[in-house]
């Protein structure tokens, strides 16, 4: 009930992982740090780690002019590392533009686009040095992408020598084999990774088919399974807002049916899920342990989740934490 | 995927083209649905407070406190939660997502004491649940006596005579418990419904008794009363009896001063739109104006409502009626079957010549505790789940019924705790259980109010404040302790006042200091017990949990 006897198996390996971090810098350095802080020997960053929007900073006489959180800003030219700093903390991207650039932008989309993306891709490659920097090199790192990020940062993933990216893989972690896959049934606002339940299930099936008979393994999709208790969400309207009932928004299960199908079918020893910030949570579906650490990015609190595997690769125990 | 997060992100910039104006670019990404304004945060915020239950504490105020009258508490508890109001919007510029006090002291105390504060939280909400279940009992007698005149049952009128007892109250609020129960295991979608028309029918009841306040006299109020009692001069005899058993009339300030805290428990829930602080446009702003509006339109409402029962009945007569039928029932039932707990809704029941009216004013209070017991009980299983999830409670209490996707064994614990409860408000002497319930939202207050004052104490990294130079920031962080001050020192005010009047608090005898023991003392010892067992078994240590993280 609360964790296992004395006399149970020993651990062979840790695990943390936690997602859905969206380009806080705050988020990520804790993460890298969760290594040392949890003894953790693999860190998993499970999908969703790219920002959502860019504040443009003006430069204009001297001063650098931005709108963060609601509220105009200006500050001189010299406060520019301290107010970058501040609007990356929760994960947005300041660029320094003048007017014609921002104006240029607001009315062209690919460049806007060419510029989420060339700023994502730069994160990435930062963040993918900072873990050279800062890991221990026994451990290691994983990072797999969600729906929301660009397929592009997958080749900076790729490149970096001390991150690895098993996305649509099996890997290896010793006592059991993980499957990655970050797309998720399709939502309402058209995001990059997406696809049908009868498509999802068919690659997460071709996946999991892989992994030889009696080999214990955990899966790593974004998208929590339907109806978990790790999947809650407001309810949208037609127009993407949320509906009330009773006084209340409206909570409804908004996981993958597939996910669910293939945990089911295949009990791994653990579920690694995310997508659902709010939806923090752990159960049990048949044999297999699901996990949603949730998210918590914009307060610079990272969420995750500690999982302990024993040799025979059967999941020891874990526990929910808020770093 | 969904919204939550966003925090400075105002929906609508989205995508490539936003206007320049906006200063924001945001591309297509889930989530991105901060689109509650303040109609709905306002819809939100009153759909949680129990318009109607402002005559139960009303009966507590005339029957606890001589003299007592509720003009200047009802306007003292409007400003103490004014104040508050401010406090909660640093909270939710801070911590801005779905949460609640145990959440801040949590990022903002420490992790330990937010974990400790959630499970009293839970338990309180439990013990709310019974007292709501037991609100419920005690107006079944009303209920059936307004359902017999609505349906001239004669029978149905006179069951509730036998319903009166503490054994009967008891059961009766068990059974208020199982149909919230039973209620609450139908799909999320079905149960928001029942709660919607729920808070409709004690609202329309509210309305309507405004309605024939307004539209009847004083003279008619007592000639309608003696047509209900059957006494030619019910309304004098009433005033007469509760004088020979010594009731005494009038206005007091220090009356006034000591019933604050249950006009503080009537406004509770009045904030509840920072509990889907991750789903407001504009956050801080869309909370300010919801919750204002919300406090404002429940001050009018309820002074208003006093001022008409006051012109209407007359505050002799109402101190008269709720004492009397409390010091001496034999002899206030020989005057009249007039309920001496329904107050307003019973005055309206007098003046009601028509069955619907009837209905409604006896169902109005019945009906409003299952609304409020449907809405709570999804609150305290949210915070099993958060406890479950931290390790402090067995996992499986937050397991997901396959077939119903409800919380079955939450709901369970919930149930079979509270209707412990229900049994030890109705038979063991616990005091005042308007008074204990007031004393356990005043501490929820007070955990409010310190986590606000230490917020730029401790954490003012998650008050960000960008391009404020720092004196100007000195300053705000200032501000934002100060109203924490505030808030945390009219909590203190209201717990004191409580614990000051022990004749309506209840004496401090085991029963009550045990319940309290419970209530308050369950989280630290069920945390001390989970991390022992954990301990001993080799598991992982639940200090991990809470451990903060360096960022660099």
């Amino acid at each position: 009930m609360w964790g296992k006897s004395k006399n149970a198996k020993k651990r062979e390996l840790r695990i943390y992982f936690a997602t859905d971090v969206h380009g806080s810098e705050v988020c990520f350095r804790k993460f890298l740090a969760a290594a040392r802080v949890y003894e953790a020997d693999v860190i998993i960053l499970g999908g969703d780690f790219a920002g959502k929007a860019i504040v443009p900073v003006l430069t204009e006489g001297g001063m650098l002019r931005a709108r963060v959180g609601g509220e105009d800003v200006a500050v001189p030219e010299a406060e520019w590392d301290r107010l970058a700093a501040d609007i990356g903390k929760s994960g947005l991207y300041p660029v320094r533009m003048d007017a014609a650039e921002l104006s240029r932008l607001s009315g062209d989309e690919g460049a806007l686009d060419r510029l989420f993306r060339s700023e994502i891709a730069a994160q990435m490659q930062r963040w993918c040095d900072l873990a050279a920097e800062r890991l221990d090199p026994a451990v290691r790192c994983i990072i797999t992408p969600g729906n929301d990020d660009p397929v592009d940062a997958d080749a900076v993933l790729a490149a970096h020598r001390r991150v690895e990216c098993p996305e649509l893989e099996l890997c290896d972690l010793g006592p059991v084999t993980m499957a990655s896959l970050g797309v998720v049934p399709t939502t309402p606002w058209n995001t990059e990774r997406e696809c049908t339940e009868e498509e999802l299930g068919k690659q997460i099936s071709e996946m999991l088919d892989q992994v030889p008979s009696g080999r214990p393994c955990i899966v790593n999709l974004h998208c929590p399974p339907y109806a978990s208790g790790l999947d809650d969400a407001p309810e949208l309207d037609a127009t993407l807002k949320p509906v009330i009932r009773g006084g209340r928004p409206s909570i409804v299960p908004v996981g993958s049916h597939a996910v669910r199908e293939a945990i089911k079918r295949y009990q791994p020893v653990v579920g690694l899920h995310g997508h659902i910030h709010e939806s923090r949570g752990a159960q049990k579906i048949g044999r297999t342990l699901c996990v949603n650490p949730g998210s918590d990015y914009s307060s610079g609190v990272l969420r995750g989740a500690v999982i302990d595997i024993a040799r025979d690769g059967s999941c020891l125990d874990f526990l929910l934490t808020t770093g | 995927m969904t919204s939550s997060s966003e925090a400075s992100v105002p929906s609508g910039a989205a995508r490539a083209g936003a206007s320049p104006s906006t200063r924001l670019f945001v591309r297509q990404t889930s989530g991105l649905v901060r689109e509650l304004g303040i109609p709905a945060a306002t819809g939100i915020s009153l759909a949680s407070v129990a318009v109607v239950n402002t005559f139960i504490n009303f009966n507590a105020g005339l029957t606890d406190f001589a003299k007592a009258d509720m003009y200047l508490p009802l306007v003292a508890g409007a400003i103490i939660w004014l104040v508050a109001m401010f406090a909660y919007r640093y909270l939710l510029r801070a911590v801005p997502r779905a949460g609640g006090e145990y959440v801040y002291l949590s990022r903002i105390v420490s992790p330990v004491a937010g974990s400790v504060a959630g499970l009293g939280i839970a338990v309180v909400f439990t013990y709310v649940l019974s007292t709501n279940a037991h609100f419920a009992a005690q107006f079944t007698p009303f209920m059936l006596s307004g359902l017999g005149a609505a349906f001239h049952s004669t029978a149905v009128a006179n069951a509730g005579n036998h319903l009166t007892s503490n054994i009967a109250i008891a059961w009766l609020s068990v059974a208020v418990m199982l149909i919230v129960a039973a209620l609450s295991l139908f799909s999320v979608r079905i149960v928001a419904r029942i709660i919607f028309w729920l808070i409709v029918l004690q609202v329309l009841a509210f309305v309507v008794l405004i309605g024939m306040l307004a539209f009847n006299s004083h003279a008619d109020f007592v000639s309608a009363l003696a047509t209900y009692s059957n006494h030619p001069n019910a309304y004098g005899a009433i005033i007469a009896g509760a004088k020979a058993n010594g009731v005494v009339f009038g206005t007091s300030i220090a009356a006034a001063v000591a019933i604050i805290p249950f006009m503080v428990l009537n406004y509770n829930g009045v904030l509840y739109s920072y509990y889907v602080g991750g789903e407001l446009r504009r956050p801080g702003r869309t909370y300010l104006y919801a919750s204002a509006i919300s406090i404002g339109v429940l001050v009018v409402l309820w002074i208003g409502v006093w001022a008409l029962l006051r012109a209407r009945a007359g505050l002799t007569f109402m101190q008269a009626q709720a004492n009397l039928g409390l010091v001496n029932p034999t002899a206030y039932g020989k005057i009249t079957s007039l309920s001496s707990v329904a107050g307003g809704l019973g005055y309206g029941m007098v003046l009601s010549g028509d069955p619907i009216t009837k209905i409604l004013f006896a169902t109005a209070v019945p009906l409003a505790e299952i609304a409020v017991n449907l809405a709570f009980l999804t609150v305290t299983t949210r915070v099993l789940f958060a406890q479950a999830f931290d390790r402090l409670l067995p996992v499986s209490i937050a397991k997901i019924g396959e077939r119903n996707h409800a919380p079955n064994v939450a709901i369970g614990v919930v149930v079979v705790i509270g209707i412990g409860f229900c049994f030890l408000t109705s038979l063991v002497a616990l005091g005042n259980i308007v008074a204990l319930q007031s004393l356990f939202f005043a501490l929820i207050l007070l955990a409010g109010g310190i986590a606000a004052t230490a917020l730029p104490l401790r954490r003012a990294d998650l008050l960000a404040t960008p391009g404020l130079p720092d004196d100007a920031r000195k300053t705000w962080l200032r501000n934002v302790a100060l109203v924490g001050g505030a808030t945390t020192l009219l909590a203190l005010f209201t717990v004191y006042e409580l614990i000051a009047h022990q004749s309506v608090y209840g004496k401090f005898q085991w029963e009550s200091i045990l319940t309290l023991v419970i209530v308050l003392g369950a989280g630290p010892v069920i945390y001390v017990i989970a991390r022992s067992v954990r301990r001993q078994r080799d598991a992982l240590d639940l200090s991990m949990a809470m451990r903060e993280l360096p960022p660099e």
